[in-house]
């Protein structure tokens, strides 16, 4: 009786000071959780969401529980992934999404106002005062927070050009013909 | 040799924008690094005796002293005037837009 004790409290005391030895040992710092959502977000910076960054807004989603379906650059994918890692319900998208593009400044027009340089959140457009601005394709992330405040409006957002390591293959015409095949009984 | 600092030189063009990243002495100006960087042999329409440089989007004088990220641009002019598109902003009767509004 005394020895069946006796191995029990010692057991607990040992698996409990493992415990807390691994408690301090592997301390995580930070919140994992806001590191996960803000690695699904697509990191345009663009603010549609409502916060200020991607970060602010996944800090939002883990703490405040802000909507999943804010995030128009990411699309449904970016949605979906996030209602998958939460273990919410997926919700429609709030926006529309558009087709991603990147922004081109007509050289004609530009008159150097550094104002797009600034409304840039990623340092994708390369000028200055009174030179000629030019944005840096890869640098882009389509987020048209530059359209707004040129005062000449002499930015326009173009499809991002095909090219082969961005190639998928498309999707199947909306209506394909299984309505068709059903209204035909053989 | 003392420390060095990682810098970057970007130069852009509608069709071909270049960022090429090197390391250099601390201590290095402006215009020694673009001339370390080779953008000047990737670009040969660049004047380099007359091109507007700078850090970051605001023009700096030649003789500037780097920082470590600093990110050095060589600019290419305007080819509209700023003064003749205002007046015809102006004559075209359209609303000057002030920045940062939506």
């Amino acid at each position: 009786m005394l020895s069946a004790i006796l191995a029990i409290s010692l057991l607990a005391s040992a698996f409990g000071a493992l415990l807390g030895f691994a408690s301090i040992r592997y301390r995580v710092e930070g919140d994992p959780i806001v590191e996960r959502i803000d690695q699904l977000l697509p990191q345009t910076q663009c603010g549609q969401c409502g916060y200020p960054g991607c970060k602010p807004y996944a800090e939002a989603i883990a703490r405040d529980g802000a909507a999943i379906n804010l995030c128009p650059p990411g699309g449904e994918s970016v949605m979906v992934a996030l209602a998958d890692l939460l273990d919410r319900d997926p919700v429609a998208l709030e926006q529309e999404q558009r087709a991603p593009g990147i922004a081109v400044i007509d050289e004609n027009i530009c008159i150097g106002c550094t104002l797009c340089i600034q409304a840039c959140p990623v340092d994708a457009i390369l000028g200055a005062a009174k030179q000629m601005h030019t944005v840096i394709a890869k640098e882009c992330t389509g987020c048209e927070l530059c359209l707004p405040p040129c005062p000449v409006d002499c930015i326009v957002m173009e499809p991002i050009p095909l090219e082969l390591e961005g190639w998928i293959w498309p999707e199947p015409p909306d209506s394909i013909e299984l309505s068709a095949a059903a209204e035909q009984p053989a | 040799m003392g420390e060095t600092i990682m810098v970057e030189v970007a130069y852009a063009r509608p069709d071909e924008q270049r960022i090429l990243e090197l390391e250099v002495d601390q201590g290095t100006t402006l215009e020694q690094a673009v001339e370390l960087s080779g953008v000047l042999d990737r670009f040969p329409e660049i004047e380099f005796e007359s091109a507007k440089m700078g850090i970051f989007g605001k023009s700096a004088r030649r003789d500037r002293v780097l920082q470590e990220r600093d990110r050095v641009e060589v600019y290419r002019p305007l080819i509209a005037d700023p003064k003749e598109v205002r007046r015809q902003r102006v004559a075209a009767g359209k609303k000057m837009k002030k920045g940062g509004d939506t």
